[in-house]
C-alpha cells in the first residue's frame, strides 16, 4: 500500500465521517462544521488527483463562502438549539430497509469497480491547470459557461423573490 | 477562441429571443411603480415565446448543424422537440397573463421572466448535444421550478410544494449526477456523440449498466415515473395552477428529451451482457418496461381515489408518463415520431385541462370538484370544452388522445418480439382511467347545479389559451395528417444518432 492509498482512505474517510455526523448531532452549529469537515476531506482528495485549482476553489467556496453564509442564516433566523428532542420517521423496518438497500447498492458498486481499471494516471495532466481550466471554459464550453451565469440569475431573483418580506409591515422595517 | 466567433450563432435564435424577452421584461419589472399590474409582462413573455416558436419554424430547413463541438446541437429532433416546448410553454405564459388567484398576486412579473428562463432551459436540453450542457440547462429547468412552485409565499401548501420539489429534485440531480460520472470515467469525453463512439470499444457491461440505471433512476424523478413519483402530487396541488401546468406539460416533455439525449444517444450502441450483447439499451428493455407498467397501473389506480382536481391532473399525468414509458420501452424504429405526437397531444388536452381549472380555482377558491357541478347549466361553452379535453385524456376517437395513445399502441405490437404484456397493461390501465374522467363529465353534464354563484367571466389569457387547445385537440383527432405533415420534414429523426 503506497503513501496516496493510505491518503486516500484518511481523507475518505475523514469526508464520510463528517457527513455522518451531519446527520447525528443536533446542534445547526456542529451541523455545520462537520459539513466543514467534510468538505476540506474532498478538497484533499481533488489535491491528491492533483487537480489543486479545483481543491482551492473548493476550500474557498465551499468551506468558505457557503459555511459562512450558513452561519449567517443561523444567526439571522430563530431557532431552537436547546431542542433535544429528535423527531424520527419511519419505524425499525423502514430502517433495515434502508440499511439493505444502502449495503445492497454499496456491494453492487465496489463488485463493478473492482475490477475496473481507468487506465490514465494523474502525470498526463497538464502542471499548470488553472491555466487549462480557463482555456477549455472560455472556448470549448463557452455554451454550458453562459447557461450557468443565467441560472445564477434565476437562483438570485428566486431568492430575493423568496425571502424578500410582504405586505403592510414591510416598508416601515 | 477563434472558434468562439466563427460559430453560426444564428442557429441558437429561438433562445437568444427567449433570453433577450426574459431580460428585458425583468428590467421593466424593476422599473415599474409597485401598485402596476403585472399583466402586460405575462402578455408580452407569451409574445416572445411565440416569436421564438416561428424562429424555430424558420430554422426547419436547416441542414443539421452544431456550434463549438457539439455543446449546442440543431438537429431534427432538436428543432422538433423545441416546437413542443415553446408551444407548451406560450400556453402556460397564456395561463399566467389569465391568473387571478384570491390571494392576490404580487409576483406576476416573476413568474413570466421565471418561466421564460425555465424554457429556456427545456430549449438547451433539446438542443444540447454534450453531457455539460445538457447537465446544466436541465438544472437551469429545475431551479427555475422550485421558485415557481413556491410564489404563493402567503400559502402553506406551495411552501411545502417548493421544499419537497427541491429536495426530490436534488436527490434526483445528484444520482443522475453519479450516473453521468461513470460515463465520463470510462470514456474521458462530454461530448455525447464521441461518448457513443468510445462506449462501443470499451468492455465493462457491468459499469455501463449501472451508470444506465443510475441515470434511468435520475431521469424518472424528473418524469415522476412510479416509484420516484411520490412527490408530484404534493407539488401539484400546492403550486400555483399555471406552474402546475408549466411542470406537468413542458417540464415532463423536458423530460423525455433528456431520456431520448442521454440514454439512446449514448446506449443505442454500447457493448452489454444479457440479451441483446450489441446494444446495452435493449438489453435493459425490461427494467424499462417494469417502469413502464408500474406507472401505468399505479398512477391510473390511485387517480380514482381523488377528489382534488389537481391531484386528479397529477395522477393522470403520472399514467400518461406510464403510457409515454411504454411506447420508449418499445424501440419500434417509430419511437421518436410516436412519441412526439403523444407529447403535441398531451400538451393540447392538458394545457386546456389546466386553463380552466385555474379559472375555476381563481374563482371558487378550492380545486375540489364540487367546483364543476353542473357547470354545464350556467357555462356550456366552458363545460363542452373540458369536456373535449377530458375525452381527449381518455383516449376517444375523435380527439387528439385517441391518435397518440393509437400510435403507441401499434409501437409495441408491432414490433419483434411484440411487446404484449405492456400493450395489455396499457388497454386495462386505459378502462380504468375511463372511470375518472367521466364521473368528471357526470359532474359537468348531468348534476344539478352545487353552488348557486356562477363562475365569472374568464380572462382573455385563459379564454384564448382554452380556444387554442380545444381547435388543436379536435385538428389532431379529425385531421391527423396535419401532425404527420410536420413530422414529415423530420425525416424520421435519422440525424439522431451519430
Amino acid at each position: 500500500m503506497s503513501g496516496t492509498d493510505i491518503a486516500f482512505f484518511l481523507l475518505a474517510l475523514a469526508a464520510i465521517a463528517g457527513a455522518v455526523m451531519m446527520l447525528q448531532l443536533t446542534n445547526v452549529v456542529h451541523m455545520v462544521l462537520s459539513l466543514v469537515m467534510t468538505f476540506l476531506a474532498i478538497a484533499g482528495l481533488y489535491v491528491l488527483l492533483s487537480a489543486e485549482f479545483v481543491a482551492v476553489v473548493q476550500v474557498l467556496i465551499y468551506s468558505g463562502a457557503i459555511t459562512i453564509i450558513m452561519l449567517f442564516a443561523i444567526m439571522l433566523t430563530r431557532h431552537h438549539a436547546d431542542d433535544k428532542e429528535r423527531q424520527t420517521t419511519g419505524g425499525v423496518g423502514h430502517k433495515a430497509a434502508a440499511a439493505f438497500a444502502v449495503l445492497a447498492f454499496g456491494l453492487a458498486v465496489y463488485a463493478g469497480i473492482r475490477t475496473l481499471d481507468f487506465g490514465a494516471d494523474g502525470s498526463a495532466l497538464p502542471a499548470d491547470n488553472a491555466k487549462a481550466i480557463g482555456q477549455w471554459l472560455y472556448s470549448y464550453y463557452t455554451i454550458p459557461f453562459e447557461i450557468v451565469s443565467v441560472l445564477l440569475l434565476v437562483a438570485l431573483i428566486g431568492a430575493i423573490v423568496l425571502a424578500k418580506k410582504d405586505g403592510k409591515g414591510a416598508e416601515d422595517e | 477562441m477563434n472558434d468562439v466567433w466563427q460559430s453560426d450563432w444564428s442557429l441558437m435564435t429561438p433562445e437568444w429571443i427567449v433570453l433577450a424577452v426574459a431580460v428585458v421584461l425583468l428590467l421593466i419589472d424593476v422599473a415599474m411603480p409597485d401598485e402596476r399590474s403585472r399583466r402586460p409582462l405575462a402578455w408580452g413573455a407569451a409574445l416572445g415565446a411565440v416569436l421564438a416558436l416561428g424562429a424555430t419554424a424558420a430554422l426547419i430547413p436547416a441542414e443539421p448543424a452544431s456550434i463549438l463541438h457539439g455543446t449546442f446541437r440543431l438537429d431534427s429532433f432538436a428543432k422538433a422537440f423545441k416546437l413542443l416546448l415553446l408551444a407548451g410553454g406560450a400556453l402556460a405564459l397564456l395561463i399566467v397573463a389569465g391568473w387571478n388567484p384570491k390571494e392576490g398576486s404580487r409576483y406576476g412579473g416573476e413568474f413570466a421572466y421565471l418561466l421564460l428562463f425555465a424554457l429556456l432551459g427545456a430549449m438547451m436540453t433539446a438542443s444540447s448535444g454534450d453531457l455539460l450542457t445538457l447537465f446544466v440547462s436541465v438544472e437551469l429547468l429545475t431551479v427555475s421550478s422550485y421558485i415557481l412552485a413556491g410564489l404563493r409565499k402567503t400559502v402553506a401548501a406551495s411552501n411545502e410544494a417548493a421544499l419537497k420539489y427541491v429536495i426530490n429534485g436534488g436527490i434526483a440531480t445528484a444520482v443522475m449526477l453519479f450516473g453521468m460520472s461513470y460515463v465520463f470515467g470510462l470514456t474521458g469525453t462530454t461530448n455525447l456523440n464521441e461518448i457513443a463512439r468510445r462506449l462501443q470499444e470499451t468492455n465493462e457491461p457491468y459499469m455501463l449498466a449501472l451508470a444506465f440505471l443510475l441515470l434511468l433512476i435520475g431521469v424518472s424523478f424528473k418524469l415522476a415515473a412510479v416509484p420516484f413519483h411520490m412527490w408530484a402530487p404534493d407539488v401539484y396541488e400546492g403550486a400555483p395552477v399555471p406552474a402546475t401546468a408549466f411542470f406537468a406539460v413542458v417540464s415532463k416533455t423536458a423530460g423525455f428529451v433528456l431520456l431520448l439525449r442521454l440514454l439512446v444517444t449514448m446506449f443505442a450502441a454500447a457493448p452489454a451482457e444479457g440479451r441483446d450483447p450489441s446494444s446495452l439499451l435493449l438489453s435493459m428493455q425490461p427494467a424499462i418496461a417494469v417502469l413502464a407498467g408500474l406507472t401505468m397501473i399505479i398512477g391510473s389506480v390511485v387517480a380514482l381515489r381523488q377528489r382534488s382536481l389537481k391531484r386528479l391532473l397529477a395522477y393522470s399525468s403520472i399514467a400518461h408518463a406510464g403510457y409515454l414509458l411504454a411506447g420508449f420501452a418499445a424501440m419500434s424504429w417509430a419511437m421518436i415520431d410516436s412519441l412526439w405526437i403523444y407529447l403535441l397531444a398531451y400538451l393540447l388536452m392538458n394545457m386546456g385541462a389546466f386553463a380552466i381549472v385555474s379559472h375555476i380555482v381563481d374563482e371558487t377558491g378550492s380545486d375540489d370538484w364540487d367546483g364543476l357541478t353542473g357547470l354545464y347549466r350556467h357555462r356550456p361553452l366552458l363545460a363542452a370544452a373540458l369536456g373535449l379535453f377530458l375525452l381527449s385524456l381518455a383516449g376517444i376517437p375523435g380527439t387528439a388522445g385517441f391518435i397518440a395513445k393509437l400510435h403507441l399502441f401499434i409501437g409495441l405490437v408491432v414490433t419483434e418480439p411484440g411487446h404484449y404484456v405492456l400493450a395489455a397493461v396499457m388497454a386495462i390501465t386505459t378502462v380504468i382511467s375511463y372511470v375518472y374522467y367521466f364521473n368528471l363529465i357526470v359532474q359537468l353534464f348531468f348534476r344539478p347545479l352545487f353552488s348557486s354563484a356562477p363562475l365569472g367571466r374568464m380572462s382573455a389569457g385563459l379564454s384564448a389559451a382554452v380556444v387554442l387547445c380545444a381547435l388543436g385537440t379536435l385538428a389532431l383527432g379529425w385531421a391527423p395528417g396535419l401532425a404527420y405533415n410536420v413530422l414529415a420534414q423530420f425525416d424520421h429523426f435519422g440525424d439522431f444518432l451519430p
